[in-house]
């Protein structure tokens, strides 16, 4: 076992070393710097005040990243938010010069994935996990984690289509 | 890698950083440490302890219902006898039981109420010792929703469907039918509705064709068969259970019920198959139920 105050420098260092990966995974939920802030202050907390009940075997990261998951899908879900967009704000976003269309047709193919095929995807190819530690941070099993993914793939080619 | 999915990958490593991000954690994990000179274990025990608000709805009134009124004297029906419901952020539970009423035959309708009763208690009871051992641990999300849904109801059956819907991270959906000879009041099953065995292998090429049907038509359905030549190892779907879940819908015909994950990918959900009467005919006791 290790001792209290070596297990919370130990997450604290870790949490410092990783702090912009966990931004950006809470960014690829909340889509906005300031809730993404929001949840990753909460997520720090939350480790900190239960950091006892990490279990040996649990890897650090597997749960950090699955607390982070979490406290944003709790944010969602609390929020259920409908992105309204007027005429004047597409307006604004289009330069003229420097369209990026199909950037946004991909942006919004990834966000109308439900959460479920979205965390596998973030986790799987932008952070490259592998499927293990995928099922681990979500609590499922692999056979699992490998029907989503290929789910989430195929979702998202027919909608890039 | 895919390109499409390359792209995806640099859009999403590419999200500009805050100035200060370094700070912002910095003060998190400072505030963090602090607040921990509260006594944060008997608070955490005492709001759990506070937060869980039982209401059990035992309707004095349920048994009266039945003498006054006369006009729904014969008519066997289902109500909500009972709710058990929790209510807190990350606690969610809403536990409705079901009780059949007016039967003849007083020892079914005791056997199957005392069934739901004590299946939805289960429920609860199991509920509670989850959030407790969650408590103990980081916390955590959980919700169970269970009720039913009268699915026939004609003169000669009355066809029941009770569900539970847990969710812990992704969400598991079970399903059981009771389904009711009216007249006869017996409970019916899979094995008193055909005259032998034969119904399974019969039941199963049906559904197996289906799922395949189904898959041709539509390229996002996905079932666990051999003929649907998965990348991924997983047990396939090989046979319908003796006693499957089964009701008989509003056009007397069979429904083979299947879980969320049972012959299926999650996204899935709940499946069911509609097994044509016209191969059944041969082997049904009678054309009284299935027509």
């Amino acid at each position: 076992m290790k001792g209290n105050s070596n297990l919370e420098k130990e997450l604290v260092d870790f949490i410092m070393n990783n702090k912009d990966d966990f931004y950006r995974l809470a960014y690829g939920y909340v889509k906005n710097s300031s809730d993404a802030i929001d949840i990753l202050q909460d997520s720090i907390q939350k480790a900190i005040s239960s950091k006892n009940n990490l279990k040996k075997e649990q890897s650090l990261k597997s749960w950090f990243y699955r607390i982070v998951i979490n406290t944003s899908l709790d944010f969602l879900r609390k929020q259920k938010r409908v992105v309204v967009v007027d005429e004047e704000t597409i307006q604004s976003y289009s330069s003229g010069i420097n369209d990026h269309y199909t950037n946004i047709d991909l942006e919004r193919s990834l966000e109308a994935l439900p959460p479920k095929y979205k965390s596998v995807i973030i986790l799987r190819y932008f952070e490259d996990l592998k499927i293990e530690e995928v099922a681990e941070i979500l609590q499922e099993s692999p056979n699992t984690i490998k029907t989503r993914l290929y789910k989430a793939l195929e979702l998202l080619r027919i909608k890039m289509n | 890698m895919d390109k499409k999915l390359e792209k995806l990958r640099s859009d999403y490593k590419n999200v500009p950083l805050p100035n200060n991000l370094d700070e912002i954690v910095r003060n998190a994990i400072h505030r963090s440490k602090s607040r921990r000179r509260f006594p944060m274990k008997s608070i955490a025990g005492l709001t759990a302890a506070a937060i869980f608000v039982l209401s059990l709805n035992t309707s004095p009134t349920f048994a009266k219902s039945l003498s006054n009124f006369p006009v729904l004297r014969n008519v066997v029906k289902v109500l909500t006898f009972t709710e058990y419901t929790v209510n807190e952020p990350t606690y969610k539970a809403n536990i409705k039981v079901p009780a059949v009423s007016n039967l003849k035959n007083k020892d079914l309708e005791q056997s199957l109420n005392q069934k739901y009763l004590k299946e939805n208690q289960k429920l609860y009871d199991e509920f509670k010792k989850e959030i407790s051992s969650l408590e103990k641990k980081s916390g955590g999300h959980l919700g169970v929703d269970s009720g039913y849904e009268v699915k026939t109801d004609n003169e000669n059956i009355l066809s029941i469907e009770r569900y539970v819907v847990n969710t812990v991270a992704s969400s598991s959906t079970t399903m059981k039918f009771d389904t009711i000879d009216k007249k006869k009041e017996i409970l019916l099953s899979l094995p008193i509705l055909f005259k032998d065995n034969s119904y399974i292998d019969i039941i199963n090429k049906n559904i197996k064709e289906q799922m395949i049907n189904q898959m041709n038509q539509d390229e996002s359905k996905i079932y666990w068969i051999p003929e649907a030549n998965l990348d991924y190892s997983i047990d396939p779907f090989v046979s319908i259970t003796e006693n499957q879940n089964f009701y008989i819908n509003k056009d007397y015909k069979l429904v083979i019920s299947f879980d969320k994950y049972e012959v299926a990918p999650g996204y899935m959900g709940v499946v069911e198959f509609i097994i044509p009467t016209n191969i059944l005919t041969n082997i049904l006791v009678g054309n009284h139920y299935i027509k």
